[in-house]
């Protein structure tokens, strides 16, 4: 860290010839920023949580636990990636970050980041699967906070008055034909998220894995078959149009509106599910190909320990750490958000005895899959934009989707060497 | 202002009353070769002197930073290390070479052309409009600059909202009157038009605060004395307001010009630049190489920051010859 | 003036306001609707049911984000002012070397990507102790708006009579005492447009705010509006109502600036 500082400022006395003036004093006092003994650092992506909220006070209890008043700052989750990037260049990294996890490997790559090991922290009772979206080479750079991930949601009174039976959608074939039945009585089949962004891929992803592709060829035959199921669903109308331009949360508004069918969603609508929307609601897995639960991507925060200047400040935050990551502490996190799956069997039972109607979720969790996973790291955020590409030209008619698949396989290559 | 021609008055004509003034006007006419304000240069440069340390200060280093990306290869690892190795041109080739390349400077220079032109016709009717005073005048005029003190955010989504091909208010109007559906923001013939219409509708403000403050600027006696000369509307407009509003109207258009080229949050949310590059221009190229992904390639995006601002400088010479031009006629 | 003629124009105008100020309509609709209904296929022109949650949420939390975005764009318009006034009289009337080079200048400043400017400023703001901070702020946002102010103050003042200048040249008067009473008075359309757009500028700045101002306890009501946009979830209503609150204290004052711009004598009617 002090090394940075240096370089940075050699860097800026040559940029900036008014600067210098400014600069010179201010490097060499350098060091302290503004951090102290008795405060810690703490990012999140949760600004929809303000300071008095739940939330907030369980971090501040942690805290208060180890001794340390917490300053807590949210961010929106790409902003956190930029600003984590940033703050690491000028050597003044929070204590503790709370990373969106396909992030995780991104900022383990530029070694601003401490792994767990070294650390001291045990992390042989967190789930494998879920784990394995922050580790690299085999280190493991953070630990999941709590983990959610994908099924469809389906609106009960459309599905009655079409006759359809939710537990006999077990297949692509039997959900196509749901859809079908659905739209003749002049209801909206199903909506999901296709945008042009990290969302697109994560919504695209069961019925990619659910089709037995992989990530490293995307432009498989497995793959064709995923994406011409969902092309086939927005030319025979069943999907809308808008899908292409649908981020999660906007596919969550067109399903309360009581049009559609079936709506794919997470983990975090559940309490939506249960109040904001006046009709009984009902959750399936997301199926497989041929049946079964396909792959879903798992979603979540991890919790992060930044390098730090002054290695003194590290007790404080291990104690922070493991204050968050107690089974009990897992327990609290998945209430106070009431979306999150603990990422320990332990926490798992323990939440279904408190809610035993979270079933399903916690049984997607555990079938659920990291993106970062399968030793893709970093390659995986450039793999999964090459991905979306595809989606969005198939969708909006640029190219077929053979074409589409093919280019986001050339694109793939190059970037990722 | 009355008191500053109050205050201006008696002077003027006691200096012509003495017969000074006679010996001022042989030195206005000669202006041009010599300096008339004798020791005004030490003057002009205490003045202009906030304004050099000022950009120094706050300019140098963005821009000498932004070179420095596109030389250098920064991954994010070697943006937080310090440590990217110097590739020289490389990042400019990659790009130049790209596949969206091409794409993206005609989309550049459709949004960018299209986007001011339309919105300095408009605006330039507007401020017409609203020249003469009328009831309401006032207050309908600060109406229209409402868009602008709305949050980017909040008035590109409430487009998106607008244009959104299932549950948009404009397709609803569309189809009452027996259009069909047009996907807006999710067709490759609509996106640069969606994006191109909600930057007129964001642009009008700007260029009718300008351009009205201008059109105060002409004395209403020449539109008076034309009157009188029997010229209709339409004369006036192009023998006064045109010729007058000239400095003013090459400022509203490379000012607009510079902006819009840099334009990426309107973009950004309603479409992403997509879909299929469709909407793609070189600023949310650069956007996206630097934020849109999981993964940050800076030196790509400065790179492609760098070919903008190029873009910027050969306008900027445009600028710089026609005002040579102005202050020789 | 023809009373019907005005009336016809009136009536012109308010068409041309309804059409323009549609998508803010839009908003304030967005800003009363529930979740269930805000994609409701058709879309409800008015909105049924309406909620007050957002207006609610807004008044108890974004007041204070409000009062600082206030601050922030009265201190922008000032520091602009005080830098760009000079350096456009400067360039436009005393001639000097090296003009050509600022304008150019000025030009390559605006293009500078403010995500550009935003690290830079990251950068020198570290050092200084200055990230978090108002002054911080206005100091940024005044970069938006300073090549601007000094190219309009340029082009405005060049068009000022030589005739008044040069009379009180001769007159004995000083540089500063020509710029500070004949200059500024007769520039105070101009003068009125910067501080309009300056104002304006720093009002709607996200960038900068987002990155340099992450941490403080004052924080403009851009970022307020971000407590809204979760990872999942996204209140629309709290997002709208704040931008139509927010608007509210804007409008005023530009009602009242636009009003002085009428109202005052204009810099053409001196000759």
């Amino acid at each position: 860290m002090q090394h940075q500082k240096t370089a940075g400022c050699s860097l800026l006395r040559v940029g900036a010839l008014a600067s210098v003036i400014l600069m010179s004093t201010a490097c060499s006092g350098g060091g302290d920023d503004g951090q102290s003994d008795t405060t810690h650092t703490w990012w999140d992506p949760y600004p929809q949580h303000e300071e008095n909220s739940d939330w907030a006070q369980r971090v501040q209890a942690c805290g208060e636990a180890a001794s340390v008043t917490i300053e807590r700052t949210a961010y929106d989750t790409t902003d956190l990636t930029n600003q984590a990037l940033l703050a690491a260049q000028e050597g003044t990294s929070p204590d503790v970050i709370l990373l969106d996890n396909p992030a995780v490997p991104t900022l383990a790559e530029t070694e601003m980041l401490t792994t767990m090991d070294e650390f001291g922290l045990d992390t042989s009772d967190i789930d494998k699967n879920l784990l394995a979206a922050g580790m690299v080479d085999g280190e493991a750079y953070g630990i999941p906070i709590g983990a959610n991930t994908l099924a469809i949601y389906y609106n009960e009174t459309i599905l009655e008055e079409a006759g359809v039976d939710p537990a006999q959608v077990t297949d692509w074939a039997s959900l196509t034909d749901a859809l079908e039945q659905i739209t003749d009585t002049d209801h909206r089949g199903i909506t999901f998220a296709a945008i042009g962004t990290e969302e697109g891929s994560f919504q695209f992803l069961p019925w990619f894995w659910g089709a037995g592709a992989d990530l490293r060829e995307l432009d498989s035959p497995e793959a064709l078959e995923a994406l011409e199921l969902l092309q086939g669903w927005m030319d025979e109308g069943y999907a809308p149009n808008s899908v292409l331009d649908n981020s999660q949360n906007t596919v969550w508004e067109e399903f309360l509106t009581g049009e559609f069918a079936f709506a794919v969603n997470g983990t975090w609508q559940v309490n939506s599910a249960a109040t904001e929307a006046d009709f009984p609601t009902g959750v399936i897995t997301l199926p497989g190909k041929d049946g079964g639960i396909a792959p879903t991507p798992t979603g979540g925060e991890f919790i992060t320990v930044p390098v730090q200047g002054d290695p003194e400040r590290y007790d404080v935050t291990t104690q922070i750490v493991e204050c968050m990551t107690t089974p009990e502490g897992m327990v609290e996190t998945a209430n106070t958000f009431a979306y999150y799956v603990p990422p320990t069997t332990e926490g798992q039972e323990a939440l279904l005895q408190e809610n035993a109607d979270l079933e399903p979720w916690v049984e997607a969790v555990r079938n659920a899959k990291g993106r970062t996973g399968d030793d893709l790291g970093t390659d995986y955020a450039t793999i999964s934009e090459s991905l979306w590409n595809a989606l969005q030209n198939t969708l909006s008619g640029v190219s077929t989707a053979q074409e589409a698949l093919e280019a986001a396989q050339a694109e793939a290559t190059e970037q990722s060497n | 202002m009355t008191s500053t021609l109050r205050r201006l008055g008696p002077s003027r004509t006691g200096v012509q009353d003495s017969g000074s003034g006679e010996a001022s006007r042989p030195r206005r006419s000669g202006h041009r070769s010599r300096n008339p304000l004798t020791g005004g240069r030490w003057a002009a440069l205490a003045f202009v002197a906030p304004l050099i340390v000022y950009l120094g200060a706050f300019y140098v280093f963005p821009l000498y930073r932004n070179l420095d990306l596109s030389l250098h290869d920064y991954t994010p690892r070697a943006f937080v290390q310090g440590d990217a190795d110097f590739v020289g041109a490389t990042n400019f080739v990659e790009v130049i070479t790209s596949t969206i390349f091409t794409s993206a400077v005609v989309n550049t220079l459709v949004f960018t052309l299209v986007s001011i032109s339309v919105q300095f016709a408009l605006g330039l009717a507007l401020a017409v409009f609203f020249r003469t005073n009328f009831p309401l005048s006032i207050g309908l005029r600060a109406a229209f600059l409402i868009p602008w003190l709305l949050p980017m955010i909040v008035s590109a989504s409430t487009w998106s909202w607008m244009l959104n091909s299932d549950n948009g208010i404009v397709n609803s109007v569309l189809t009452a009157f027996g259009g069909g559906q047009i996907n807006w923001l999710t067709s490759p013939e609509w996106a640069l038009v969606s994006v191109i219409i909600a930057n007129v509708w964001l642009g009008i403000p700007f260029n009718l605060v300008i351009l009205y403050a201008g059109l105060q600027n002409i004395p209403d006696d020449l539109y008076e004395a034309a009157h009188l000369d029997g010229a209709g509307a339409w004369r006036r407009f192009w023998h006064i307001t045109v010729p007058m509003l000239r400095p003013v109207s090459i400022i509203t258009l490379l000012l607009g010009l510079v902006y819009t080229l840099k334009v990426v949050d309107v973009i950004w949310i309603m479409t992403l630049g997509g879909p299929g590059n469709s909407s793609t221009t070189l600023a949310i190229w650069s956007y996206r190489r630097a934020f849109g992904t999981g993964r940050p390639d800076f030196s790509q995006a400065a790179a492609v920051g760098n070919l903008l601002i190029v873009m910027a400088l050969v306008f900027g010479f445009v600028y710089l010859y026609l005002q040579r031009r102005e202050a020789r006629s | 003036m023809n009373v019907r003629r005005s009336w016809w124009r009136t009536a012109l105008g308010l068409f041309f306001t309804a059409l323009m100020l549609f998508p803010v309509y839009w908003m304030f609709n967005v800003s009363l609707t529930r979740t269930n209904n805000l994609r409701a296929d058709p879309p409800h022109w008015y909105p049924k049911d309406p909620t007050f949650d957002g207006y609610t949420i807004v008044f108890q939390q974004q007041l204070p984000n409000l009062a600082t975005s206030l601050i922030i764009g009265l201190g922008c318009v000032l520091l602009t002012l005080l830098i760009s006034a000079p350096a456009g009289y400067a360039l436009s009337r005393l001639s000097m070397r090296g003009s050509g080079t600022i304008g150019f200048l000025l030009i390559v400043a605006q293009m500078l990507p403010s995500v550009v400017m935003a690290m830079g400023f990251y950068a020198i703001f570290v050092r200084l102790g200055w990230l978090n901070t108002i002054w911080g702020l206005v100091v940024a946002d005044s970069t938006i708006a300073v090549p601007f102010a000094v190219m309009l103050f340029t082009a405005f003042m060049s068009g000022i009579p030589k005739d008044i200048i040069q009379a009180a040249k001769v007159d004995g008067a000083s540089t500063w005492r020509v710029f500070h009473s004949i200059v500024l008075p007769v520039s105070r359309n101009s003068i009125l447009t910067v501080s309009l757009f300056a104002f304006l500028w720093a009002w709607s700045d996200f960038i900068f705010a987002s990155t340099l101002n992450r941490n403080g306890d004052l924080i403009p009501i851009t970022l307020g509006i971000y407590n809204y946009i979760g990872n999942n979830t996204t209140q629309w209503n709290a997002i709208m109502a704040t931008a139509v609150v927010a608007s509210v204290p804007a409008t005023l004052l530009l009602v009242l600036a636009q009003r002085y711009v009428a109202g005052g004598v204009t810099a053409g009617a001196v000759k």
